[in-house]
C-alpha cells in the first residue's frame, strides 16, 4: 500500500505535448479512476506512473519516494493491460507464477500466492489452460491474478473491461470493487466509461486533452461540476445545455431567459458577481431534473421527436440543433413522438456556465 | 459450379502443362532412371546397379560426410547468428533500420558467381584481406584452399554470410508479431531483459526458428554453388565435395544419369527424414 503523488507531470512525444502538468494526490488505499474521452492521455499518465513511459517534466512519488529515475520493475506496482498481455505460451498457472519464479521467490511462497489469487478470482479450474483456451472474462481474471500475486503497492488498470460484453462488464466491475475492499491496496483505474468511473471510484480524475479538469468524489462531480465539460461527461444520458441570456441581475442572483423558449425565466442565486445583463450564458439541466409542469421554477414546452422506453424510465428526445433536449420521465410509457410536453426546471437543479464553458457559481 | 471449375482449369492449363513437363515428369523419370544401368546403350533395367554401387561407394560416403558436417555446424551457427541479428534489427535504439535491413538481405540477391569470385579474392593466401587481417593481429596466414579443414570452414563462412541475413529478416517478422505489452508485463513482473529473451522471445519465436531451420537444412542438403565455385569443384581433393557436387559430377560430367538419380533421391530422402525428425523434436507438447 502506498500513496501516489503526481506533481506538475508533463509528457511530450517529440515536441507534441500530451499531458500538460497534472497534479494528482492519491491517498493510500484509495480507488481513483482516470476518466476522459479517447486520446486525452489517460493511458499515458498510467504508463508514466508504471515507469513504462518517461516523464518529460514534473515528479511522480510512490509511497513518499520520488520515482522519476526508478526502473519500472522496482516501483512495486502491478498493471493490468487493456489487451491483458498474458504470456501466450504459458499455462494460467505459469502466467501467474512467472514473475516470482524468475526472481527466485521461494517455491512454497509462490505456490501459496498463486493459490490464493486463483481462489480470489475463481480460476482454480483453469490453471492448466493456455490463454488461447480462455474466454475474454477468464483472461481478464488471469491478468488481474498476475497482478495480485505480485502483492504490489499499487494496482494500475488500463481499461480492463473494455473488451468484455455488457453483462460481463457489470459482473467484473463488482469483482474489482470487491477485490479493492479485500486487498485494501491503492488502485488507479483508467476508463472512458463514466458508469465504471461512478460505480468504482472513491475519487474521479476527469481529463480532457491532457489537462486535469476536476478531481472529486463521484457524487461531488455529479452535483457540482467545475465546468461544462465535466458536467457533460459525468452522468448518463448527458446533461442538457440550453442557450440563455442574462436579463436581470440583483445582489447575489441573476435572472436568465432561455433563448429558445421565450418567456422561460429562471432566477439563479449566485455567490460570485453575476454576469452583466445581456450576457450570453448556458443553462445545464440533467435529463433526470425535469419536473412535471408547474412543479418547478419555470415551465418549458417541447415537442417530442422520439421516445425510448426502457421500462423503469423513458427518455424523450425533443427539439433539434442547439435546442435538443433529453428528458427523463418516469411513468410515461404512453408518450409517443409528436406529443407536446411541458416540463418544469428548478433553479437549484440547474447549473449556469459562461460561453467558454466555465461554471458560474 | 462445374462449369466455373472447367473455366478455372482452362486458365490453369498452361501452368499445369509446364509444371507437369518440367517438374512432375523429371521427378518420376529420375526415379525410374535410378533403377537403370545408364552406361550402356540402350539403357537396361538393373535395380541394384546404381543403388548397390551407392552403398559401397567411398566417394558417396565422403560427400555425405561433408554435407552432414556442414549441416550440423553451419545451420545452428547461422540460425543463432540470424536470431541475434533479428533482435538487433528489432531494437528501438537502432537508427536507419531500413538500411540495415537492406544490407542484411543484400547477399541473397548478389550473383553467385560474383560473390564466389569476391570470396576467393578475400581468402587468397598471399593478398587476401582475411589473411592480412589475421597477420595484423599476429596470427599466421591460412591457406584456405589447399587444406581440407580451412576449406570446409570457408564453405561454412560463405554459406552463412549469404543466408544469415535472409533468415534474420524472416525472424524479424516473427519478432515484430510479439506484442510489446507482453514485454512490458514481463518488465513489471521484474523479469530482466536477458530472461525475457530466453523465456518469452525464444519460445514465441520457436515456430519461425523451426521454419528457418527446415529451409536451411533443405538448402544445405543441396549445397552446390560454394563448393563448386569457391573451393573449385569440391577441392582440395574432394575434401569439400558435397552430395550436390557428386550428383553433378556423375550426371553431367560422366553422363551417368542412373547413378546421379540415385544420389538425387538419397539427398531428397535425407532432407525429408532430417526435417521430420526435427519437427518431431520441436513439436509442441500437447
Ligand atoms: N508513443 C507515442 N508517440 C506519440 N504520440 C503518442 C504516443 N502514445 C500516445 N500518443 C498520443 O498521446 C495522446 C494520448 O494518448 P493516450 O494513449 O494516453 O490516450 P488515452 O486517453 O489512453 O485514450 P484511449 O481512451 O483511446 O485509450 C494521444 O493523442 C496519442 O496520439
Ligand atoms: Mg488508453
Amino acid at each position: 500500500m502506498a500513496a501516489v503523488t503526481l506533481t506538475n507531470v508533463v509528457k511530450r512525444f517529440g515536441g507534441f505535448g500530451v499531458v500538460h502538468g497534472a497534479n494528482i494526490d492519491i491517498a493510500e488505499g484509495e480507488f481513483v479512476v482516470f476518466v476522459g474521452p479517447s486520446g486525452c492521455g489517460k493511458s499515458t499518465l498510467l504508463r508514466m506512473i508504471a515507469g513504462l513511459e518517461d516523464i518529460s517534466a514534473g515528479e511522480i512519488a510512490i509511497g513518499g519516494k520520488v520515482v522519476n529515475d526508478v526502473e519500472a520493475a522496482e516501483r512495486g506496482i502491478a498493471m493490468v493491460f487493456q489487451s491483458y498481455a498474458l504470456y501466450p505460451h504459458m499455462t494460467v498457472e505459469q502466467n501467474l507464477s512467472f514473475g516470482l519464479r524468475m526472481n527466485g521467490n521461494p517455491k512454497p511462497d509462490t505456490e501459496r500466492r498463486v493459490r490464493r489469487a486463483a481462489e480470489i478470482l475463481r480460476i482454480d479450474e483453469l490453471m492448466h489452460r493456455r490463454p488461447k483456451q480462455l474466454s475474454g472474462g477468464q483472461r481478464q481474471r488471469v491478468a488481474i491474478g498476475r497482478a495480485i500475486v505480485r502483492e504490489p503497492q499499487v494496482f494500475l488498470f488500463d481499461e480492463p473491461l473494455s473488451n468484455l460484453d455488457a453483462e460481463l462488464r457489470v459482473q467484473m466491475r463488482v469483482e474489482i470493487s470487491r477485490l479493492h475492499k479485500e486487498l485494501g491496496v491503492t488502485m488507479i483505474y483508467v476508463t472512458h466509461d463514466q458508469t465504471e468511473a461512478m460505480t468504482l471510484a472513491d475519487r474521479i480524475v476527469v481529463l480532457k486533452a491532457g489537462n486535469v479538469e476536476q478531481i472529486g468524489a463521484p457524487l461531488d462531480l455529479y452535483d457540482d461540476p467545475a465546468n461544462r465539460f465535466v458536467a457533460g461527461f459525468i452522468g448518463s444520458p448527458k446533461m442538457n445545455f440550453m442557450p440563455a441570456r442574462v436579463v436581470e441581475t440583483g445582489p447575489g442572483a441573476a435572472t436568465v431567459e432561455l433563448v429558445n423558449h421565450a418567456g422561460a425565466r429562471l432566477s439563479k442565486p449566485l455567490q460570485s458577481t453575476p454576469p452583466a445583463v445581456g450576457a450570453e450564458v448556458v443553462l445545464g439541466v440533467r435529463p433526470e431534473h425535469f419536473f412535471d409542469a408547474g412543479k418547478g421554477d419555470c415551465d418549458i414546452a417541447v415537442k417530442a421527436d422520439v421516445a425510448e422506453h426502457l421500462g423503469s424510465v423513458s427518455y424523450v428526445y425533443a427539439g433539434a440543433g442547439d435546442d435538443e433536449l433529453i428528458i427523463e420521465r418516469e411513468a410515461s410509457r404512453q408518450r409517443a413522438s409528436g406529443d407536446h410536453l411541458t416540463v418544469a426546471i428548478k433553479a437549484d437543479k440547474a447549473l449556469l456556465f459562461d460561453t467558454k464553458g466555465a461554471r458560474i457559481r | 459450379m462445374r462449369h466455373q471449375n472447367a473455366t478455372a482449369y482452362r486458365f490453369l492449363t498452361p501452368y499445369l502443362l509446364i509444371f507437369s513437363i518440367f517438374w512432375v515428369w523429371p521427378i518420376i523419370s529420375s526415379f525410374l532412371i535410378s533403377f537403370q544401368a545408364t552406361r550402356t546403350v540402350p539403357w537396361r533395367f538393373a535395380p541394384t546397379f546404381n543403388w548397390g554401387r551407392l552403398i559401397g561407394d567411398p566417394a558417396f560416403y565422403n560427400a555425405l560426410k561433408n554435407t552432414l558436417l556442414i549441416l550440423v555446424i553451419q545451420v545452428p551457427v547461422m540460425i543463432s547468428l540470424a536470431i541475434v541479428m533479428a533482435v538487433l534489427l528489432n531494437s528501438p535504439l537502432l537508427k536507419v533500420r531500413g538500411l540495415y535491413r537492406f544490407a542484411f538481405f543484400a547477399p541473397v540477391v548478389v550473383g553467385e558467381v560474383a560473390y564466389s569470385a569476391v570470396f576467393r579474392l578475400m581468402f587468397n593466401l598471399n593478398f587476401g584481406i582475411i589473411n592480412k587481417l589475421l597477420n595484423s593481429v599476429g596470427l599466421p596466414s591460412v591457406d584456405w584452399f589447399s587444406n581440407v579443414t580451412p576449406a570446409m570452414a570457408l564453405i561454412m563462412i560463405a554459406v552463412t554470410w549469404r543466408w544469415a541475413g535472409y533468415n534474420a529478416i524472416i525472424l524479424l517478422a516473427g519478432l515484430q508479431s510479439i506484442p510489446d505489452d507482453v514485454y512490458e508485463a514481463a518488465t513489471l513482473d521484474r523479469v530482466s531483459k536477458v530472461k525475457q529473451f530466453f523465456y518469452i522471445t525464444l519460445p514465441l519465436l520457436k515456430p519461425i526458428i523451426v521454419f528457418c531451420a527446415v529451409l536451411s537444412i533443405i538448402g544445405t542438403m543441396q549445397l552446390f554453388t560454394e563448393p563448386f565455385l569457391i573451393t573449385e569443384r569440391g577441392g582440395p581433393g574432394g575434401g569439400t565435395e558435397t552430395l550436390g557436387l557428386l550428383l553433378y559430377r556423375q550426371g553431367f560430367r560422366s553422363l551417368n544419369f542412373g547413378y546421379a538419380s540415385a544420389v538425387a533421391y538419397t539427398m531428397a530422402g535425407l532432407a525429408i527424414a532430417i526435417t521430420l525428425v526435427q519437427l518431431w523434436l520441436t513439436r509442441d507438447p500437447k
